[in-house]
């Protein structure tokens, strides 16, 4: 039996899907170790405790909920001494962060504080007795590492999307908690949350990158990748060097062997045939969707799924169908 | 301003890449190293913030084996004042052992901001930053993408998943720094003539027992041959219910 | 039809490399500069630092070397088997065993191949590689740079010398290439501009084809008995399961019987093989493409069971000055210049040997220029102790013995073969006199149609795939630094493409289409078409075990 301690991160009060994600993590292991205790810490401003609903049908079993008007933003310094003190006082084998950018500047305080290792980023775990394995990708996803964390509490980030949010009723029993440190007296202040500006994701950086090829067919076309990069959110706009070259888009924007090494979590090619040299330069995505209209193209040999046709039909298709997706959360 | 900047040497596994015969770390026959690449911005950003903030200094500071020296001292090209080499065999893939000897180097040497890269390049963990800020009990920024400093205040933005968060922080604090805050600038002739009188002191790295270890490292499987999931328009529900479902992209 | 190679190259002025400028007042004062850090520039450079040390009297003396690649070693490239022969004058009582070589030479053969068969041929005396060692270049330059360092010497990789800069006859310096240029040429947001460095003597150790060595000669109007030719080299590493025990050679297919050179397949320790292919680029058929050559003997039955089951780790390209003894300029020093290495043309080709020419006549420089520091005297007079010393040595001997040997084979492989075994049993002297040659580009060339060639990724490749694995990582917006002549017929297009072994020419329609950035830096098109020129530091290939 293993008692667990996750930490639900919530953004402008709603849970975040790598909170159900990371609870399911936990529910799964604690039944694995014979039936432990599922504690979820979820923190924010009044109001944050509607969270706890979500968080117990996805396996927690005490939902511990902070309430401060301090915590309507992420406040590491609060919410990491909390963290603390909730493992330390549910005595729980091991604690459970996202790896998301705010779980990966909480674990590693948590970690600190109660002097124990980190492992981060995990793609999954495993409790035993007197240690935990877990999976973690390395060498931007050229190698993966099983690493072996030792004493006791463990404190792990998980993978966003590396493990699924599974429904599971837990007792799902809410407690209201007082935070360790008071989120006033915090000196690092998060004082303003906003959607990104116009400012274009870089390419090396952004987790979807949607890239063109001379299947567009002309400069003008790429309103249309443009749209698709929109319709993700999180996406970038790339090309292949036929299309730098003349001169249909930035230099910058090649993805390529000469032009820019890219590896986000999606890779979505359109009208690209699948030169040796551009794929030099996106081969190690983690997802390789092609859409072409010729289904002998090398790019098709690389890519998880394709789809055959005519671009200017399939890709508002596909703007639609992810924004619909988007759109329902 | 007086600056940290802390540095990890990663191998460049761009071309080869292969594991060793003892099946935990990397084969580094033919190998070449280099500066993490964000911590290469971290240098930069802490460059441009003295030459704003002058007089002050730049110190940089690396753990790791005696190849580390060369990548110290590319750093005092680009600028920096001084190094510290924290002398050990091999870095330990336990980010906290690394923070307790780095955060022993760093203690009270009156440094107004310590700056590190986001993750490094190899284990791409992105713990020791926030870890040594713990342990000298310092305000800490992860992931910074644009910094601005006006007296002892500063202000940070960090880019959340799909959001921007704007942060204030008095100094002295730790600050991880993010791709896009500067290009790192290529160091000239006579800043790598003038790196080679500059301080470098090297001294052992004093690492404690590790708690993180690795067992294994192994190739990931290999891609699988795609699918086309079908033909025009009418396949993509299905594309798009894959991606969520089965590669779990979206 | 015919193309005759030179009617379409540009002609390189030598104002473009040699200016008539003394050092900027910023300029970074050095007192003995080497242009390019292989072997002779690294072994000049560390002769040097050690005669400065143990006399003494000369105070601090500034020694640098320049590198165009972004870190020591990348833009190297030898076969290589080595004679270990100047590594011990440069190391007096170093073991053979402590140099950076790979192994020893345990055995060695020869085949004739055909397109399906070989035949075991006996290794001619020029060939014999008994107390040699297989090495990788880049290993020892690496090695080199690390000993150099340790005596103070100043390495700056990453910069490319763009110019000599001049007072009168005498060279006072050098101009590096600015870096950070957009497509255009103009300054983009990176761009760093030029840095002057002076000197009291420059040595020039660019390697194979260099532009400042043959600006300095044409300048100086340093002539040579025969133009200086060149051969391409294509080479792969490979990591395999099979064990090769014996150093191998193999001459006749896949080369036209009117083109000289053959291929060479080494051990590299007991997982490796360094394999690689070298054709005379006075060869006739338009459609000859080394690359490709190379990617089909790699399917014959002689060379394909040594990479079953192994994999490709690197390849590269780069020429090799083949002229011999007749090509050596009339000098190879002058005011304030000395030149050392492959940019002179110190290769046996018979041997198959030209890294320990470099890495002597590195020395010798050294030598040289230290006794002109000495008297305070760095004029062409002072600097002519080191022409006498080379032509003293078993480099001019060696060279000289060998001296008609490649060039017999200008007219085909069978005659050349019976005239080089003449050659041999009479120690050089027969046939007698200098067979005169042309230059490379003023050899015609039959254009035709050739067979198409489908690489499988696996065990042969395209270019692209080869370039990718040089480890070529140019910034795509870089300006061309190649320079490309007027008015490119289709057909010339096509000979381009099938020159260049990385694939920077591609013949697109009837258009030439250039791709700069995948340049290897090889110089093959310098010799026979677009001229190359310095472009930004850390551009070409990153080698790492050729």
């Amino acid at each position: 039996m293993a008692d667990f301690m996750v930490f639900a991160e919530t953004r402008g009060g709603n849970l975040r899907t790598v909170a159900l994600e990371t609870v399911s993590a936990a529910r799964q292991a604690a039944d694995a170790s014979g039936g432990g205790t599922v504690h979820a810490l979820v923190c924010g401003a009044a109001g944050v405790a509607g969270a706890a609903e979500a968080l117990a049908a996805h396996g927690a079993d005490q939902v511990h909920v902070v309430e401060h008007p301090q915590l309507a933003h992420y406040n590491a310094e609060s919410v990491a001494a909390t963290a603390a003190a909730l493992i330390q006082s549910t005595g729980a084998r091991a604690a459970l962060f996202s790896a998301s950018v705010e779980g990966r500047d909480l674990a590693p305080r948590v970690a600190a504080k109660l002097g124990v290792g980190l492992a981060a980023d995990v793609t999954a775990f495993e409790v035993h007795a007197d240690h935990v394995t877990a999976t973690h990708p390395v060498y931007t996803g050229k190698a993966v590492a099983t690493l072996r964390l030792v004493g006791t509490p463990a404190v792990l980030s998980i993978r966003p999307g590396a493990q699924p949010a599974v429904e599971h009723a837990g007792k799902g029993e809410v407690s209201s908690l007082a935070p360790a440190l008071d989120p006033a007296a915090a000196r690092v202040v998060v004082t303003e949350v906003g959607a990104r500006g116009a400012a274009k994701l870089d390419l090396g950086e952004a987790p979807v990158v949607v890239a063109g090829g001379r299947g567009l067919r002309a400069a003008e076309h790429f309103s249309l990748m443009e749209d698709l990069a929109a319709a993700f959110g999180n996406a970038a706009v790339g090309a292949t060097r036929a299309v730098t070259d003349d001169g249909w888009r930035d230099p910058a924007d090649q993805i390529g062997q000469t032009g820019r090494l890219v590896s986000p979590d999606l890779y979505v090619a359109v009208g690209i045939s699948g030169a040796v040299q551009h794929l030099a330069g996106m081969r190690t995505s983690r997802v390789i969707v092609a859409i072409n209209r010729d289904k002998d193209a090398p790019i098709f040999k690389v890519a998880d799924y394709g789809i055959v046709g005519d671009l200017f039909e399939i890709v508002p298709r596909l703007i639609e169908e992810i924004r619909a997706r988007k759109a329902a959360g | 301003m007086k600056i940290a900047v802390c540095l990890k040497r990663v191998p460049d596994t761009e071309m080869r890449f292969a594991i060793a015969a003892d099946g935990k770390s990397v084969d580094t026959v033919g190998l070449k190293f280099e500066i993490s690449t964000f911590d290469e911005y971290a240098v930069e950003a802490a460059l441009q913030l003295n030459e704003a903030h002058a007089p002050g200094e730049v110190a940089v500071v690396g753990l790791g084996p005696d190849g580390l020296g060369e990548h110290l001292r590319k750093a005092l090209a680009m600028g920096a004042d001084r190094a510290i080499h924290l002398a050990a065999e091999t870095v330990p893939y336990d980010a906290l052992a690394i923070a307790r000897s780095l955060a022993g180097a760093l203690k009270e040497q009156g440094f107004d901001l310590i700056l590190f890269g986001r993750n490094a390049t190899d284990t791409g963990s992105g713990a020791v930053g926030p870890m040594v800020a713990e342990l000298l009990g310092l305000p800490c920024v992860t992931a910074v993408s644009h910094l601005e400093i006006s007296g002892a205040t500063g202000t940070a933005r960090r880019e959340l998943e799909g959001a921007t968060a704007t942060i204030t922080f008095p100094l002295p604090a730790v600050l991880t720094i993010d791709e896009g805050i500067a290009r790192p600038r290529i160091a000239g002739l006579k800043g790598i003539m003038a790196a080679k009188k500059k301080p470098m002191e090297v001294r052992p790295a004093e690492l404690g027992a590790e708690v993180l270890s690795i067992d294994r490292l192994a190739l990931p499987p290999e891609r699988q041959a795609g699918r086309i999931v079908g033909e025009g328009a009418d396949a993509v529900p299905e594309l798009v219910r894959l991606l969520h479902d089965e590669a779990k992209a979206l | 039809m015919t193309i005759l190679p030179l009617r379409h190259q540009l002609q390189l002025s030598q104002d473009r490399f040699i200016l008539p400028e003394a050092p900027g007042p910023e300029a970074v004062a050095m007192d003995v500069l080497f242009v390019g850090a292989g072997p002779a520039g690294l072994a000049g450079a560390i002769e040097l630092a050690r005669l400065v040390q143990a006399d003494g009297t000369l105070g601090e003396i500034g020694i640098a070397v320049l590198e165009k690649a972004e870190s020591l070693g990348e833009h190297n490239l030898s076969g290589a088997v080595v004679n270990p022969r100047a590594f011990r004058e440069l190391f007096p009582g170093m073991a053979d065993e402590a140099f950076p070589f790979r192994q020893k030479v345990e055995g060695e053969a020869i085949y004739f191949m055909t397109a399906g068969g070989s035949t075991r041929i006996p290794t001619p005396p020029t060939m014999h590689n008994k107390g040699n060692w297989s090495a990788s270049i880049c290993e020892i330059v690496r090695w080199l740079g690390e000993k150099a360092e340790a005596l103070g010497v100043n390495i700056f990789t990453g910069f490319p010398v763009d110019s000599l800069l001049v007072e009168g006859h005498r060279v006072v310096g050098v101009r590096t290439a600015p870096s950070g240029l957009t497509r255009q040429g103009e300054q983009g947001g990176d761009y760093t501009p030029p840095t002057d460095l002076s000197a009291t003597v420059t040595v020039l150790t660019e390697g194979t084809r260099g532009p400042l060595s043959q600006a300095w000669t044409a300048w100086q109007g340093v002539g040579s008995a025969n133009p200086q030719i060149f051969a391409l080299g294509v080479k792969e590493v490979w990591d395999t399961k099979v064990p090769l025990d014996k150093v191998i050679h193999t001459m006749g297919w896949p080369l036209p019987r009117d083109a000289f050179g053959g291929s060479w397949l080494y051990p590299q320790g007991p997982n490796q093989v360094s394999l690689g292919l070298v054709v005379g680029l006075d060869y006739r058929d338009a459609n000859l493409d080394v690359h490709e050559m190379l990617q089909r003997m790699k399917l014959h039955p002689l060379i394909a069971p040594y990479l079953e089951g192994g994999t490709l780790l690197e390849w590269g390209a780069k020429t090799i000055p083949e002229g011999g003894y007749h090509a050596l300029p009339e000098r190879f020093s002058g005011d304030g210049l000395v030149m050392a290495g492959d940019c002179v043309g110190f290769v046996d080709v018979p041997s198959l040997k030209g890294i320990h020419y470099a890495v002597q006549s590195g020395i010798f420089a050294a030598r040289a220029i230290f006794a002109a520091l000495k008297r305070g005297d760095s004029s062409a007079q002072a600097l002519s102790g080191y022409d006498a010393m080379v032509r003293g040595s078993y480099i001019a001997r060696d060279l000289h013995r060998t001296r008609n040997m490649r060039l017999a084979f200008k007219d085909g492989f069978f005659t050349g073969a019976a005239k080089a075994g003449l050659m041999t049993l009479t120690g050089g002297r027969l046939p007698g006199g200098r067979i005169a040659m042309h230059a490379d580009a003023e050899v015609p060339r039959k254009t035709g149609t050739g067979t198409p060639f489908q690489p499988d990724g696996v065990r042969t490749f395209s270019k692209l795939d080869a370039v990718f694995k040089s480890g070529n990582a140019t910034r795509d917006t870089i300006p061309s630094h190649l320079l490309v002549g007027r008015d490119i017929a289709p057909e010339v297009a096509d000979f381009y493409s099938h020159l260049c072994p990385a694939g920077v020419y591609e013949r697109v329609g009837d258009e030439l289409r250039v791709n700069p950035p995948n340049c290897v830096d090889c110089k093959a098109t310098d010799v026979l078409g677009p001229r190359w020129t310095p472009r930004e530091g850390g551009s070409g290939p990153k080698y790492r075990s050729m």
